[in-house]
């Protein structure tokens, strides 16, 4: 299967949210199944939801392809898993900051998943990030740096949120990430409840500061 | 012109394939779809009257940024950043055959039937694969041969082969964790790579330079390189550390562009055209255009006139109040007042919105480029604010083959 064939599977047209999946890791990939004995694809059972609540989102943040296997878990319960990923892979020969690879593999393993399983057109959505992506750590200036941050525009707005009955969103990770933190500062500002949760804790409300770049404004 | 619809039944297979073969893998920002739900067809009347204003507006250009390169005297007006003004001086070497030039040219239908241009992205122009690949993507879609377009893409590489040794070694610098930047760079890469060069992603700070010629110090990609393609904005280059980027500016190494672009890239540009006529530099078809531009002091309390950052970008602080999201007018008004030398005033023009066949309307954008003084196609957008900004939607251009 090509990647636009992977990524048709994760985008069913009629379905709600699926517009913010960047097309990126599935214009990248090449047909890396038999590639996969590295990675462990076994689907992860969720604590911190029992189902779908049609006025949740959630935002999986975990390293690598991590997310996708939690994404699976989550579109078991009901929601629509919506991957985020938009690093780029390195110049031929280069040493990469982040191994994006795993994750196209992953988008294809989760592709075959998503084909068992039915989810509502209007599922709430679970957005799907690589916490490396921010590793800026460069052992050498002559590595590639293809790191990257989660912007405000690569997310559907507050309004989007609430005109769509998404009042809550929970972000599951290991911690709140600066990127993300600026997005939720202004989902918290349009009244949208931010929760966390580290996967094993029930989710517990937060309230974000306002990031240091607001200050001035 | 006009807006033809791609057919409701077939854009959900359009849109797939600009994203996979049109390279666009930013199809959403925001709430809005980027890519338009139709083609922007201009008849072969504008787009003779669009290729002629562009080649003329070109020459000008580039005389002008001849004429600033020898008297930096008259430079002081453009305010350029103090870290780019130092290394004017070791820009004496450039040499306008050595390298390729590319700009891209915005023009605006008015509502008096006219055209305006906002612009001149004379540093690094986007929307390569846009102006390139979406025009037959289009076509194919509506399965029709009425249209022909001009392929930028095709334009470019050929101007590239001219100049640079077959086989030789292009980097394509860009912001590496950008995956916007790199759509742009992957189209251009993928297309010189099939003509047989050996084609590096990377950013500023992989080159190095060595009596004036660029090296590549990235890893597994050493070594010296016979071209630069940079789409790194001079701006963001200069504030990379450590300052290994002056090289850029004195390298004979060929550049695309070399970094005298910024003469013509801040929005100041115009306040210094009356010095430049001095030195013989000419502008009648950018003042037959370009709207009314003016220190921000010489507009104070005067109706009718916007305010446009100096280094601005996609439309981005631009004070068309109709066009600003929440507080972001008071936001710009009080940035000019604190930093009037960053901005400039223009007379807002009037655009002529077009309406679709649904009955919407939408303000257009059409980027016209230029490669080595020659028209190289369009890259065009539409908004339903006149301003065209990110949250526009990219839109192919074609032209009709009778009218």
């Amino acid at each position: 299967m090509l990647g636009k064939d992977i990524y048709k599977i994760w985008t069913p047209i009629e379905a709600n949210w699926i517009q913010w999946i960047r097309p990126v890791p599935f214009v990248q990939m090449k047909d890396q199944l038999e590639n996969n004995e590295f990675c462990n694809f076994t689907i992860p059972n969720i604590h911190y939801i029992k189902e779908n609540s049609m006025n949740t989102a959630i935002i999986v943040d975990l390293p690598s392809y991590n997310s996708i296997k939690e994404g699976i878990a989550l579109a078991k319960l009901g929601f629509r898993p919506i991957p985020l990923y938009n690093g780029t892979n390195e110049q031929t020969g280069a040493t990469p900051i982040i191994d994006n690879h795993p994750i196209e593999i992953g988008l294809i393993w989760g592709a075959l998943e998503l084909e068992k399983i039915k989810i509502g057109i209007n599922a709430p959505p679970v957005f799907l990030l690589d916490s490396n992506r921010m590793h800026r750590f460069k052992m050498d200036v002559s590595t590639f740096d293809n790191s990257w941050d989660i912007y405000a525009q690569d997310m559907p707005s507050a309004e989007y949120f609430l005109k769509n009955g998404i009042h809550k969103i929970i972000v599951r990770g290991e911690k709140i990430q600066k990127d993300l933190r600026k997005i939720l500062y202004q989902f918290q500002k349009k009244k949208i409840k931010i929760l966390f949760t580290d996967g094993y804790k029930e989710p517990e409300e937060i309230i974000i500061k306002r990031p240091p770049r607001e200050k001035n404004n | 012109m006009r807006l033809i619809t791609i057919p409701k039944e077939k854009y959900e297979d359009y849109r797939l394939k600009v994203m996979f073969n049109c390279y666009k893998w930013d199809p959403q920002f925001l709430d809005n779809n980027t890519i338009a739900k139709y083609a922007l067809v201009i008849s072969k009347k504008e787009h003779e009257e669009l290729e002629r204003l562009t080649e003329d507006m070109d020459y000008e250009t580039r005389k002008a940024e001849e004429i600033l390169n020898e008297h930096l005297e008259i430079t002081k007006i453009l305010a350029l950043p103090k870290k780019i003004k130092k290394e004017l001086k070791a820009m004496d070497n450039y040499d306008k055959d050595k390298h390729i030039r590319l700009m891209r040219y915005d023009f605006h239908p008015t509502i008096e039937g006219k055209w305006a241009v906002s612009e001149v992205n004379s540093d690094v122009p986007g929307g390569f694969a846009e102006a390139s690949l979406m025009p037959q993507a289009a076509i194919d879609i509506l399965e029709t041969n009425k249209y022909w377009y001009r392929n930028f893409g095709e334009i470019l590489t050929k101007a590239i082969a001219t100049k640079v040794v077959s086989g030789g070694r292009i980097m394509l610098v860009h912001c590496t964790s950008y995956s916007d930047d790199r759509q742009v760079m992957q189209f251009l890469g993928d297309k010189l790579k099939n003509m047989g060069f050996d084609v590096i992603y990377a950013a500023t700070d992989h080159v190095r330079f060595l009596n004036q010629e660029a090296i590549s110090i990235l890893s597994g990609n050493e070594g010296k390189i016979d071209a630069i393609v940079r789409f790194t904005p001079l701006e963001w280059l200069i504030d990379i550390k450590p300052k290994h980027w002056k090289g850029y500016f004195n390298t004979n190494t060929i550049s695309c562009n070399h970094p005298i672009a910024i003469y013509a890239q801040t929005k100041r540009f115009p306040l210094a055209w009356n010095m430049v006529e001095k030195f013989r530099g000419k502008f009648t078809t950018w003042k037959q255009l370009l709207p009314e531009t003016h220190e921000v002091k010489e507009v104070k309390n005067k109706s009718g006139y916007i305010y446009k950052p100096a280094c601005g970008r996609v439309g981005e602080r631009i004070s068309i109040k109709e066009a600003c999201k929440e507080d972001e007018y008071e936001k710009i008004l009080k940035d000019v007042k604190k930093h009037p030398k960053q901005y400039i005033a223009q007379k807002q023009f009037n655009s002529k919105p077009l309406v679709s066949e649904d009955g919407e309307k939408y303000h257009v954008c059409i980027g016209s480029y230029s490669v080595e003084g020659g028209h190289a196609g369009y890259y065009a957008r539409i908004s339903q604010t006149p301003r065209i900004d990110s949250y526009a939607a990219d839109i192919p251009v074609l032209i009709d083959n009778e009218k």
